[in-house]
């Protein structure tokens, strides 16, 4: 089964995910989403939390994808099965080695050639 | 939960000197006119401060402004912070961060600071309520130490936070306001304002929703926005570089070029290796640890937060690595180290301190040095030479510039001040507009620059118009630019050093990205082609406000802006005069490449096709009567007559 996750070191605090979510029921946008970002500390860090299991209260976007997930601009927000949310955090851990771009964005949000494989560190993509 | 419409907008209005305040609402028309932000600024600075009030004086109002779009996922949490400028002219800078949502959610847009407190306050807003209260015990901290003890003090995390550091309290030229620790606005004399008026800090929460007009089609435009802007679908180089690596990739591609200022632009040039010492992969390599974003913003990473993770500054934390410092304390300071650079950016932040003026004013200073102007006499001792061996003796400068201390006082007048002082002809070599230091990008080799740097009425501001890394302009065929009212000849206009066409071109550059200012969005935010073709922005407009604006009168608002910033100015009497390049950009062509310097021949017929382009006087820059007329500013031109400004028909 589809379900949420968070990949909460790749979260920037944006807020996007909260603000459209909050919206969904009566179009008012808000901090009062079924996912909030906390910030517990001014912006040194952003924490999504979850109070939803991805059954969308109205995919915005597309019928098969969250209305959060869709927003996210850092590839912060899964909806997958177990197994597939267990590959992307592996690749992303792979990608870092290989590139620190990847401190700062998802492989799979960045849209070029070599996205499954990037360069060595150092090298310009 | 409260909710309010996108279209209100509400001002806060607080006497500083007798402690009252009132909350009013803006005439509803002011939002198809002005739309809100830097707009609505315009018109109250116009409105509300008196010609020639002094800047530090009681007359000056400082304005906190969020607009329409803010607090919906498109405002970005951009905001406008505005007054009169201790230079003069009006000042006027944009935010990011999350304080703009947050006054929305509170039920103020807008606040007014009038008067002068007569000791250190701070303003706490929450919902329907407000209060000033005592600062004393905040009074000459440093911005970080100020974010702490706020937060300590206002124990709800999502409380957002605006203030001044040592450089503010102590009126030192250019300083800033700060918030969420590395967002900083307001250069153009903000900072100073703040700090006459003894106010610390503003520090907002507010829990209300904000109600669109047609949510179906307000999510409709977004989408088109979204793909605009959207790593996967943005049909423009610079998005993905951009919005992950950051604007610094462009010193190691200009310091071959002839287009990087060195060494206080003596050169324009500077040794690549040097240059991919400060870089952006360079410093995504070793000090990135999080990526950042300003509230809603569809980029991933912007913005940064970065530890210096060894060496004499380790443990050093801040935010943001821009355009702006590779220059400012790099190429321009001939300072290749990277910890370096980000101690020094970090260190004015803390203390509340422009990087520009100070990487200026500091590579005048070198410069001075250099030439025997000022000695060790002078310095304290320093041996300020460029590329600064005495890297404790120049960080320690800094903090004497914000403390006003030694050597530090005549810095903290600002570059053209100081020179002045000084003079012995250094004036040539200090690199201000109207008093108020340059920014990164080059002149000499990209026209439409040095004219936007010139004609600014805020001083040199390069989010005022375009860098010279414009949107695409082959994503839109000429029918349809025609059709969107832009009538240019865009080979011509986007040749960096062809005099052609700069004028229309900035033209209408000023005025989309006025009109973006005030919704407000952020004036990164115009790749693929959202800078030519406005269409998206003026749909969410309307979807959230719910007024029917056509495309037209919607651009409209930006020329309004314009114009009544140029009429504010021009009571306080500015004039054509005014609108120059730094004299060594005018006199001295450039080393090696050999490019022009912007002599009359050159600038002239610029400014000209500018002005023309802006419907103001040829002779003096003053806006013509028709042109105003025709703008619903009719009232404009009749208090510049009223001063007895002579306003040509
Ligand atoms: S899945 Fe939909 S309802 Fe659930 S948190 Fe995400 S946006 Fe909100
Ligand atoms: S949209 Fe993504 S990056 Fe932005 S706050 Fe939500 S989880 Fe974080
Ligand atoms: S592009 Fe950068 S400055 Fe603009 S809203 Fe996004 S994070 Fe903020």
């Amino acid at each position: 089964m589809k379900r949420l996750y968070v990949i909460e070191d790749l979260c920037n605090g944006c807020r996007l995910c909260q603000t459209f979510c909050s919206s969904l029921a009566e179009g008012v946008f808000s901090a009062e989403g079924r996912i909030r970002v906390l910030k517990p500390s001014g912006e040194a860090q952003d924490i999504p939390i979850l109070d939803c299991d991805g059954r969308c209260l109205r995919p915005l976007f597309d019928a098969q994808t969250p209305t959060c997930v869709s927003v996210c601009p850092t590839g912060a927000l899964l909806y997958e099965e177990a197994a597939a949310a267990a590959e992307r955090r592996l690749l992303l851990a792979e990608a870092r080695r290989r590139h620190s771009l990847f401190k700062v964005v998802a492989p799979w949000k960045w849209p070029f050639a070599w996205q499954g494989m990037p360069p060595q560190k150092g090298e310009t993509p | 939960m409260r909710t309010r419409a996108a279209a209100e907008q509400t001002i806060l209005r607080v006497n500083l000197s007798n402690g009252t305040m009132r909350r009013e609402p803006l005439p509803a028309e002011w939002t198809r006119q002005y739309l809100g932000a830097r707009g609505m600024h315009s018109r109250l600075l116009f409105n509300e401060i008196p010609p020639h009030a002094d800047p530090l004086g009681e007359e000056n109002i400082l304005y906190f402004g969020a607009g329409p779009l803010d607090g919906l996922p498109v405002g970005n949490g951009r905001m406008s912070v505005a007054c009169k400028s201790p230079r003069g002219t009006v000042a006027e800078g944009s935010f990011g961060g999350f304080f703009g949502p947050e006054m929305r959610r509170a039920g103020v847009d807008y606040i007014a600071l009038h008067g002068k407190a007569d000791r250190p306050v701070y303003l706490y807003i929450c919902d329907e309520h407000a209060e000033l209260r005592d600062a004393s015990h905040l009074w000459g901290l440093t911005t970080d130490q100020t974010d702490d003890a706020l937060r300590r003090e206002l124990p709800d995390a999502d409380v957002q936070l605006r203030y001044i550091g040592p450089a503010g309290e102590n009126g030192v030229h250019a300083s800033v306001i700060l918030g969420n620790r590395n967002n900083s606005g307001g250069r153009a004399g903000c900072g100073e304002v703040m700090g006459s008026k003894k106010l610390k800090a503003i520090a907002v929460r507010g829990t209300g929703g904000i109600g669109v007009a047609d949510y179906p089609a307000f999510v409709q435009a977004y989408q088109t926005y979204r793909q605009r802007l959207d790593l996967a679908t943005s049909r423009d180089a610079w998005t993905p570089v951009w919005s992950t690596y950051g604007a610094p990739v462009l010193a190691r591609l200009f310091a071959e070029q002839g287009n990087l200022m060195t060494r206080n632009a003596q050169q324009m040039h500077w040794e690549s290796d040097k240059a991919v010492r400060i870089s952006a992969e360079a410093y995504l390599d070793r000090y990135v640890t999080k990526a950042k974003a300003c509230f809603s913003c569809p980029w991933p990473a912007c913005q940064k937060l970065h530890t210096i993770p060894d060496g004499e500054y380790a443990g050093w934390q801040g935010g943001n690595y821009w355009a702006g410092q590779p220059v400012v304390f790099g190429s321009l300071l001939d300072i290749d180290d990277l910890d370096f650079v980000l101690a020094l950016s970090i260190l004015c932040n803390r203390y509340g301190l422009d990087i520009f003026h100070v990487g200026f004013t500091l590579a005048w200073a070198m410069e001075c040095y250099e030439k025997g102007i000022l000695t060790r006499a002078d310095t304290d001792g320093l041996e300020l030479t460029f590329g600064c061996r005495d890297r404790q003796g120049l960080l320690e400068l800094v903090r004497k510039i914000a403390l006003r201390q030694g050597f530090g006082a005549l810095l903290a007048l600002g570059c053209s001040r100081a020179a002045r002082q000084v003079g012995k002809g250094s004036e040539r070599f200090c690199l201000a507009v109207k008093d108020q230091e340059l920014e990164a990008i080059a002149q000499r080799s990209f026209y439409m620059v040095a004219l936007g740097v010139a004609v600014s009425e805020v001083g040199p501001d390069h989010t005022r118009w375009y860098p010279p890394y414009p949107c695409n302009p082959n994503l839109l065929p000429p029918e349809e630019l025609a059709a969107l009212g832009i009538h240019l000849d865009l080979k011509k206009a986007f040749e960096g050093r062809n005099p052609e066409e700069k004028g229309k071109l900035l033209r209408w550059f000023s005025i989309s990205r006025a009109v973006v200012e005030s919704l407000p969005g952020c004036v990164f935010l115009v790749r693929d082609t959202l800078g030519l073709d406005m269409r998206p922005w003026w749909q969410m407009f309307r979807a959230a406000t719910g007024m029917e604006v056509d495309y037209f009168e919607f651009l409209k608002a930006g020329e309004r802006v314009i114009n009544l910033e140029r009429a504010f100015n021009v009571r306080e009497g500015f004039r054509r005069a005014d609108d120059h390049p730094p004299y060594r950009m005018a006199n001295e062509d450039v080393p090696v490449f050999g490019f022009r310097r912007l002599s009359p021949d050159i600038f002239d017929p610029m400014l000209d096709e500018y002005y023309d382009a802006m419907g103001w006087s040829l002779t003096t820059s003053i806006p013509r009567a028709q042109t105003l007329q025709a703008l619903g500013l009719a009232d404009v031109a009749a208090a510049l007559q009223a001063c007895g400004v002579e306003v040509e028909a």
